[in-house]
């Protein structure tokens, strides 16, 4: 342990913190942005920080900062106590948080090529090779873009742990407008994970790039998507969106504890069909929102929420751990070092069924299947959620029919997950960003399989 | 700047930030967690010929400079040409605009912040089996500088205020929530009492409100918060200098040409006092001043960076990297062609006085998630907080349904202007706020369960 940490620790517990941690950050990464082939942006970024919080008696006080000088954390250490003192005396009841084992462990990631030993030049040349692929007479803008990311974290608590770890990342993504007259439809794309340039050198990337220009152009003569309540088959990425909005968020065990959640009481319920599992999977290889610890130094843990249609349970953190005594899950993560800890997803996603897509396809008399995920919104009081696509398919008498333009998907979660009767083999996870509720991003990722249920379609 | 210029850069730029900030999170009714957190950054762009590259780095010690600025001229070496660089600006914003720090909000420490937060909860309690599960209260006190090798130097301090504020009434497994966002540059003008009270409503109206069933073509009224976020993402898109350059903008080549009713006039403020994104100069140091952009539904330009104002012969001021929720991370990026304050000319009529001319229509206080494809303008967005109008009165609650249609042809159907501007933003991160009052649009529909 650095005599950074060292002093960061002896000065919570000096200060009189129940418990405390200091966590460092140091974060680089490479961005490129190109756009109709030509270079928009090459940025070199390094962020780095340290964030201490003390916990009393039911309260945290958080203090941050950027210096390296161990004086400035006993500073900052008095001061995250003092806080947490302030919310204690507000009235804050008293709690426990679940305390874990102390260890010492250092973990580097699995990855084949560092990103930081490729030479930017090729970074530079396989965002513009995408945006060059994009490139048809229909399309009237070209987008492209390349970023990877190295953090390297420290940690250390009042409990003795002391631990060192890196999150390695890279992502890959390309936008097609097409335009015509004052028509303007797009295409979006992306791979990520958590890996190194193999993620980049095992994809086609021309192929990628043509793909996105033609689906731009295809969807210039999209439909309207129909409107109402009907069967949908939802691609992996919408499942997982499904997954992540509709049960996820309402999974995280802080939103329990205020009974925020509509699923507060559900544990041993049934919750979907005997179809539908659904785990949360920080461990899961490769996938974006797979960590080796928390940010409160927890390993990293699969967590099945949904077990053949009944629930389960919840993520934690220590605190919802131990408000509600049940184990860790090593969901208690932060935006960064200046930022507290929520119960946050990893990875989450529905399990496999044994159908074909084609199968649950052509047992489809009237309905739409879904393309590509772009955004969803939570609502873990109410249990409905928005789910937006990119596009999607009418579906009729079996047949995948004429694309339609970007639906939103929304409906009551459970009756959704209870109507589910066809899960496909195949499942996938897509990568991204989670915000709680709009704020405190976090990497992670979603999906499952395609799956068929009865929701309630919109789209302009 | 000099720095990068010694190792070899015809032109360089440095951008830093400091800021500190103040956080109060209520849980259940009581303040869980605060935060004190300060951060400063530097971002480097240097230039050599038509290579432009970007570095940044938190600056922690003297060496982070150096390394900040190596970075940049290694980059030098690995960019392909930009043959649409043309240089750093020239002429620097000067002075100050009025209200965009307050120095009763900077020195509001967290203590200040438990003040109101508990003005909010005890609103908020105010109402039988009401509480408050989650808000969040912060202050920002930022100040930045832009300086570049062409010898001008701009700065500018600002405070910022954003809370983000929720009610949850109900028992038995039923529940309803109401949420709001309330924006300023000082913490005073704020009225956390009246907040707690409206969103207190919202969740009892959320908690009442039924399935939405078939589907109800009409007039919507649009309270102004979520509204603002979509003319954000959709009018600020479609105005860009930056997309209509690049041929994103489907107002690309439509100047002159009505986008919008006669109704509808839209403006960037940079120097609008006490606006979130103000100042007297932008974030790559050029000057700011107004532009007018649809005017009486006329769209009559479009604003940019300085890179895209030389591409499109209008004046630059409008590259920005500090979002207005809060500046975190603004020094990662350079700036970029963004909205300051994109203010919608306020109408005269009250919200009672809008939803009092709707035959049959529905009123949404709040989406899930306001968002519209800003290159189509197509949209459906569930609604959280909705009430249908039936002959100018608020009639059922309604949820579990979608607002759908076009906005950029809802634009061109506004049958009302209210006279309240309320502030918003879009992504946290992404820079631009938005003043717009309640609208009425014809031509949406809400689609339920059928």
């Amino acid at each position: 342990m650095t005599e950074f940490m060292s002093a960061a620790v002896r000065a919570l517990e000096k200060a009189g913190a129940g418990f405390g941690d200091v966590r460092t950050e140091d974060r680089t990464a490479f961005v490129v942005r190109v756009a109709n082939e030509q270079i928009q942006n090459v940025n070199e970024v390094r962020r780095r920080g340290w964030g201490l919080r003390a916990f009393v008696d039911g309260a945290w006080g958080y203090a941050s900062g950027t210096s390296g000088r161990s004086a400035d954390a006993v500073q900052a250490a008095r001061k995250a106590v003092a806080i947490a003192r302030r919310g204690s005396a507000a009235g804050v009841p008293t709690s426990k948080l679940r305390k874990m084992p102390s260890t010492a462990i250092t973990l580097e990631p699995k990855v084949r090529i560092e990103p930081r030993d490729v030479a930017g030049e090729e970074k530079v040349a396989a965002a513009m090779e995408v945006c060059r692929a994009e490139r048809r007479d229909e399309v009237a803008n070209t987008n492209a873009s390349y970023a990877d990311s190295d953090w390297r974290f420290e940690l250390a608590n009042t409990w003795g742990a002391c631990l060192q770890w890196r999150e390695v990342r890279i992502r890959i993504a390309g936008q097609a407008v097409a335009g015509e007259g004052d028509r303007r439809e797009s295409a979006f794309d992306f791979r990520d994970g958590t890996a190194g340039w193999e993620l980049v050198k095992a994809l086609d990337l021309a192929e990628f790039g043509r793909g996105l220009a033609q689906e731009a152009v295809e969807m210039l003569r999209a439909a309207k998507p129909p409107a109402g309540l009907m069967p949908v088959v939802t691609d992996p990425g919408v499942s997982g969106l499904l997954a992540h909005e509709v049960m996820g968020h309402a999974s995280e065990g802080d939103e329990i504890v205020k009974r925020r959640s509509f699923l507060t009481d559900q544990v041993g319920k049934k919750v979907g069909s005997a179809l539908v599992s659904m785990y949360d999977d920080g461990t899961y290889p490769g996938a974006h929102g797979s960590i080796p610890f928390d940010a409160e130094g927890t390993p990293a843990h699969k967590t099945t929420v949904i077990d053949r249609g009944i629930y389960r349970g919840f993520l934690h953190s220590l605190e919802t751990s131990g408000v509600l005594k049940a184990r860790p899950t090593g969901n208690g993560r932060a935006q960064d070092f200046g930022r507290r800890v929520w119960v946050r997803m990893t990875n989450t996603y529905f399990g496999a069924g044994r159908d074909k897509k084609d199968e649950i396809v052509e047992e489809t008399k009237a309905g739409v299947l879904t393309r590509k995920w772009i955004s969803g919104m939570e609502d873990p009081v109410g249990g409905s959620f928005q789910a937006v696509t990119q596009s999607g398919f009418r579906i009729v008498k079996g047949e995948v029919g004429e694309r339609v333009r970007g639906m939103t998907l929304t409906g009551d979660a459970l009756s959704i997950l209870k109507s589910v009767d066809r899960v496909s083999k195949e499942i996938a996870l897509d990568g991204g960003t989670c915000g709680k509720g709009e704020e405190d991003y976090v990497p992670v990722a979603a999906g499952g399989p395609f799956m068929r249920c009865k929701i309630v379609v919109g789209g302009g | 700047m000099r720095r990068a210029q010694s190792e070899g850069a015809d032109a360089a730029e440095a951008y830093a930030i400091t800021f500190t900030s103040q956080s109060v999170y209520i849980e259940d009714d009581v303040p869980k967690v605060a935060e004190e957190r300060s951060e400063t950054g530097l971002g480097v762009r240097a230039a050599r010929a038509k290579r432009v590259a970007f570095s940044a780095t938190t600056l922690a010690s003297p060496a982070d400079v150096r390394s900040a600025v190596g970075a940049a001229i290694a980059g030098l070496r690995r960019v392909p040409e930009d043959p649409d660089f043309s240089g750093l600006p020239t002429e620097a914003g000067k002075g100050e605009v009025r209200g965009a720090w307050d120095g009763a909000t900077a020195t509001t420490d967290t203590a200040g912040l438990l003040d109101a937060a508990k003005t909010f909860t005890d609103a908020v309690r105010q109402s039988k089996a009401t509480s408050v599960p989650k808000a969040i209260f912060r202050i920002q006190d930022y100040t930045f500088r832009v300086a570049n090798s062409n010898g001008i130097v701009a700065n500018h301090r600002g405070t910022l205020v954003f809370a983000y504020l929720t009610a949850k009434c109900g028992s038995k497994g039923k529940f309803g929530e109401g949420i709001l966002k309330a924006m300023n540059t000082s913490i005073r003008p704020i009225d956390f009492a009246a907040h707690g009270a409206t969103v207190a409503r919202r969740a009892a109206e959320n908690l009442r409100a039924r399935a939405f069933k078939g589907k109800l073509p009409g007039v919507a009224v649009l309270d102004p918060l979520d509204l603002g976020e979509v003319f954000l993402t959709t009018v600020g898109s479609a105005v860009n200098g930056e997309d209509v350059h690049k041929g994103r903008s489907p107002w690309a080549g439509k100047v002159g040409a009505d986008v919008a009713s006669a109704g509808v006039t839209v403006r960037d403020r940079p120097r609008m006092p006490g606006g979130l994104a103000s100042g007297v100069a932008d974030d790559e140091g050029n000057a700011t001043q107004d532009r007018t952009l649809p005017e009486a539904g006329r769209l009559k330009g479009f604003f940019a960076d300085r890179k895209h104002a030389a591409l499109l012969g209008v004046p630059a001021g409008n590259g920005y990297r500090r979002a207005v929720a809060t500046v975190e991370g603004a020094y990662t990026r350079p700036a970029e062609t963004e909205p300051s304050n994109l203010v919608v000319e306020p109408g005269r009529k009250s919200l009672e006085a809008l939803l009092a001319e709707v035959d049959s229509g529905v009123y949404v206080e709040k989406f899930a998630a306001p968002e519209v494809n800003p290159l189509s303008g197509s949209f459906a967005m569930e609604v959280r907080n909705a009430t249908l109008i039936k002959k100018g009165e608020l009639a059922d609650h309604v949820k579990v349904a979608l607002l759908t249609g076009n906005f950029y042809e809802g634009l061109k159907n506004v049958v009302g202007v209210g006279r309240d501007l309320t502030p918003s933003h879009a992504f946290v991160m992404a820079p631009g706020c938005a003043y717009v009052p309640p609208m009425a649009f014809d031509g949406f529909e809400l689609v339920g369960q059928s």
